[in-house]
């Protein structure tokens, strides 16, 4: 029998379908009902998810925390891919080396070395301390300040690496056109360059924004268990209380909530892909 | 002679803002790692930094950390055959997701990247409710089985990306040779994607030691992994023989990087 | 160095290693593994670094802790019930052993198979698994910030003490068992815990920071980010063998202490092993090693003499020990969801 290409993407689906979709659909199913043993459908699962303002919060807060890091990665992280851009081959092997380090680095131990260095006796303390800008030692572990510098740190790469992708394919031409036109580097910059790596900086933003909303250990280990976002949530639903229908509504909401926002982003991010096109 | 100083000056700003940036977030990037491999040759109790002195001892008493050896032996096991499955279904996948305009491979596609997106914690739930469901328990073959599904998207995405820089021309030479698809495959392509392969079985290796969410359910105390042993002395007892184990792993992430780059040209799949 | 050989010897390199980590049992040897739970903190250290090597060299096999609060191995041990449980050997606090017994989890200590258990005290043994250990809570205090033990638990409102004082959530003994301590020198009741919640809500200003788990709570201290909180006497002496300057005040109201055993736990994977570890704790040698600097566990084992800092902030002998105050676990248990749930929602800095 022949095997035609198409076929050789069925081993891979097979596992899908058996250890993915099912186990999801599974999921579903259990939101729907009352209790473990799936003896009643009920939508009571989500109505109490929706009525109590605390779980209600946790989402909301949940989906501002990866708009602040993803804010701020894209802030450190644009420059990183522009300068990446414009380095000679040699340079830019070692500022990507660099740049994927942390990401390749266990996440347990990226945080960890966090906890050392925010804690109050911590690197940073000792520097603010030490320059004077502070009177007092910052408090900023177990805050939402010290979650968002980490996520920002843990995720910078996914941030990084489709910008500079995009940034290199830009025709260079473009650029000197503008500063031959009389255009600052700033103008260029905004009028040319930026809009033209839109696609590489949504693209950027859809990986960081659901990394950080799902980054479960560095939202627990630097948040601590009184800061609670939807991960930890479902895990002390689950684990905790036990409560696993509860727990599997809290799970398919998150789902869909993440699937919402990255099917936005990237209806931007194609729309913004006509901006550079021919 | 006016505008040419304008334009100077405009250059030098960017250029400086732009590298301050990144240089904050270059120190923001690697500091951490730096530190915790630095504290961990601390000679004192506690994880104060800059340690008091420097000594080996707690990379000693790594020595006697049976149970964390045990822990990334197991790690080390499913890493393992995670990197395995996922190389060899990944890469015929990819195979057939690059030759085809079918909407049915699309789809597959998305499906087949989907877990890079969605929370893997839902997933690692869903995947214990199921196994429950069928009346099993949690074991390694169901783990790695887990760890696959959040592992192959990274071989997906560099051999796809592989595939695609190959030259079609070449195989039509080859067809036209006379060889065989199964020869053609072994001559030809496989040695030209290479490098993209191992650069994707090097991340799903990555990915699966270190994965936290869907060990933390489908892995118990008989079956450790390192990375959840690690939470939990984090969280129970943050003594510095922590930092020592995170400064193992951090060396040994960084040797695996550097070979990965001079083997398979890691940073140059990243571009 | 043609790129072929490079691939093909590192190709021949990788399936070796690979060999040899598809065979990990061949690897590592076979010896038995016993599963047991246990606290984070002292016990887990004590445990370590006492009970695993005397248990290694009287039955040759190894242990793999379970570190796990009392409350989230009941989680467990419900979760896996009708299949193979996640340990063998449970550690409960005394709330923790009520609901255990009602939901099926742990069988009745085999007596016949433990030859320390006659050596316990008379109140230590108990058929579902012996009492091995009492937890007393206090005040916990920096001695070089605060001169002068604090004598009552409303000391802790002192404006002084701005900024200073820590908390620990609910989910740990010492976070219930602090909230029910207060509750009743306040006057509420199992039934009302208005008083409870009002005072921590007046405590609000003063606290600085809410341990999320033992460990970080154990890292405020460490890290001076604390002076005075509501502490275990066991923490308290671990984190003084670390250097840290932390004494115990029992407050005039008097010591709250609770008993902690260890069980059996049903449809084990290996139950003769987890008798023998229960039974490695019992022995009078055993129980006197813990009892020294830095663990101080209180021992259960009617042949060791109190001594150390039990003596000097907690009781002159095991009689006194009888007397400290428990706690009506079998009104409170109920309650426990709901207590988290008030706390998480009421108590924010």
């Amino acid at each position: 029998m022949r095997v035609s290409d198409s076929m050789l993407a069925l081993p891979l689906t097979a596992i899908f379908v058996a250890c993915f979709v099912a186990p999801l659909a599974v999921l579903l199913l259990l939101s729907l009902h009352g209790d473990i043993s799936m003896t009643g459908w009920t939508l009571g699962n989500y109505a109490k998810f929706f009525t109590d303002r605390f779980n209600y919060s946790i989402l909301v807060e949940t989906l501002l925390l990866g708009l602040k890091a993803t804010l701020v990665c894209l802030i450190f992280g644009f420059p990183i891919a522009w300068l990446c851009s414009r380095a000679s081959p040699r340079w830019q092997s070692v500022l990507l080396f660099l740049v994927i380090l942390p990401i390749l680095t266990s996440v347990v131990v990226r945080t960890f070395s966090w906890i050392v260095i925010l804690g109050r006796q911590g690197v940073l303390n000792q520097i603010v301390l030490g320059l004077h800008l502070s009177h007092e030692p910052l408090r900023l572990l177990y805050t939402e300040v010290g979650v968002v510098i980490v996520l920002a740190q843990v995720q910078m790469p996914l941030m990084v690496l489709p910008i500079l992708a995009v940034l290199s394919k830009i025709d260079p031409n473009l650029a000197d056109a503008s500063r031959v036109l009389g255009a600052g580097e700033w103008r260029t910059l905004w009028r040319v360059t930026l809009p033209l790596s839109l696609p590489g900086v949504i693209a950027g933003c859809i990986l960081t924004y659901s990394a950080s909303i799902t980054a479960f250990v560095t939202q627990s280990l630097i948040g601590g268990a009184r800061l609670i976002y939807m991960p930890l949530h479902i895990y002390q639903q689950a684990v905790g209380a036990n409560n696993w229908p509860f727990a599997a509504a809290v799970s398919i909401i998150f789902m869909v909530t993440v699937m919402i926002v990255v099917a936005v982003l990237s209806a931007i991010g194609r729309r913004s892909e006509t901006y550079g096109g021919a | 002679m006016a505008a040419r100083s304008r334009i100077r000056w405009d250059r030098l700003s960017l250029l400086f803002v732009f590298g301050l940036l990144s240089a904050i977030a270059l120190v923001f990037l690697i500091a951490p790692t730096l530190i915790v491999l630095i504290t961990s040759f601390t000679a004192s109790q506690s994880l104060k930094f800059p340690p008091d002195g420097l000594s080996l001892q707690w990379y000693a008493a790594l020595l006697d950390a049976d149970q964390m050896q045990r822990a990334a032996w197991n790690s080390l096991v499913v890493a393992f055959w995670t990197t395995l499955i996922a190389v060899v279904l990944g890469t015929s996948a990819a195979l057939a997701i690059a030759r085809s305009r079918s909407p049915w491979l699309r789809a597959a596609d998305t499906l087949f990247m989907s877990p890079l997106l969605l929370p893997a914690l839902a997933f690692g739930f869903a995947a214990l409710i199921f196994i429950n469901r069928l009346g099993f328990t949690p074991n390694i073959p169901f783990l790695v089985l887990g760890h696959v599904i959040v592992c192959v998207p990274f071989v997906l995405r560099t051999t796809l990306a592989s595939l695609s820089q190959l030259d079609p021309a070449i195989l039509e030479a080859s067809k036209s040779l006379g060889a065989g698809r199964l020869m053609t495959f072994r001559r030809i392509t496989l040695p030209l994607i290479a490098s993209g392969v191992s650069a994707g079985g090097f991340l799903a290796f990555m990915a699966s030691f270190d994965n936290v969410p869907v060990s933390l359910f489908l892995a118990d105390e008989r079956t450790e992994m390192l990375p959840i042993h690690l939470w939990q002395q984090i969280e129970t007892n943050l003594d510095v023989r922590t930092a020592a184990a995170s400064g193992l792993i951090v060396m040994a992430t960084l040797l695996l990087m550097v070979l990965a780059e001079r083997f398979a040209g890691l940073t140059r799949q990243m571009r | 160095m043609t790129p072929t050989m490079n691939r093909r010897r590192f190709l021949g390199a990788a399936g070796a290693l690979g060999a040899a980590l598809a065979a990990p049992r061949l690897a590592l040897g076979e010896s038995k593994t016993l599963v047991a739970a246990t606290f984070p903190g002292t016990w887990s250290e004590a445990d370590r670094q006492v009970i695993l090597p005397a248990f290694k060299q009287a039955t040759g096999a190894t242990v793999t802790q379970s570190i796990i609060l009392g409350t989230d191995q009941v989680a467990r041990l419900v979760a896996a019930k009708g299949n193979k449980p996640p340990f063998d050997v449970a550690f409960f606090d005394a709330p923790q052993v009520i609901d255990a017994v009602r939901e099926g989890l742990i069988v009745e200590y085999p007596v016949d198979k433990s030859p320390n258990f006659k050596e316990l005290l008379p109140s230590a043994q108990d058929k579902w698994g012996p009492r091995i250990t009492m937890q007393v809570i206090g005040i916990g205090y920096n001695p070089s910030k605060i001169t002068g033990p604090p004598q009552s638990w409303d000391d802790l409102l002192d404006p002084k003490y701005k900024g200073r004082v820590g908390l620990t959530a609910l989910n740990s003994q010492l976070g219930i068992a602090f909230l029910a301590e207060i509750n009743r020198i306040k006057g509420g009741s199992e039934e009302n815990f208005d008083p409870a919640f009002k005072f921590l809500k007046e405590l609000l200003p003063n606290v600085g920071a809410i341990g999320a788990n033992l460990g970080a709570f154990a890292t405020l201290w460490q890290q001076e980010q604390i002076d005075i909180a509501p502490y275990n006497f066991n923490f308290v002496q671990t984190l003084k063998a670390k250097d840290v300057p932390v004494e115990l005040s029992i407050p005039a109201t008097g010591p709250v202490g609770w008993s902690t055993s260890l069980h059996v736990v049903a449809n084990a994977a290996e139950p003769e092993l987890a008798v023998q570890y229960i039974d490695t704790h019992l022995g009078a040698a055993i129980q006197g090693q813990l009892l020294k600097p830095p663990y101080d566990v209180i021992p259960t084992n009617a042949k060791v003499t109190l001594s150390g800092a039990i003596t000097t902030s907690l009781a002159k002998t095991q009689d006194d020990l009888a007397k400290i105050r428990t706690l009506n676990w079998e009104k409170l248990n109920p309650q426990r969801g709901a207590l988290i749930d008030r706390f998480n929602r009421e108590i924010k800095i």
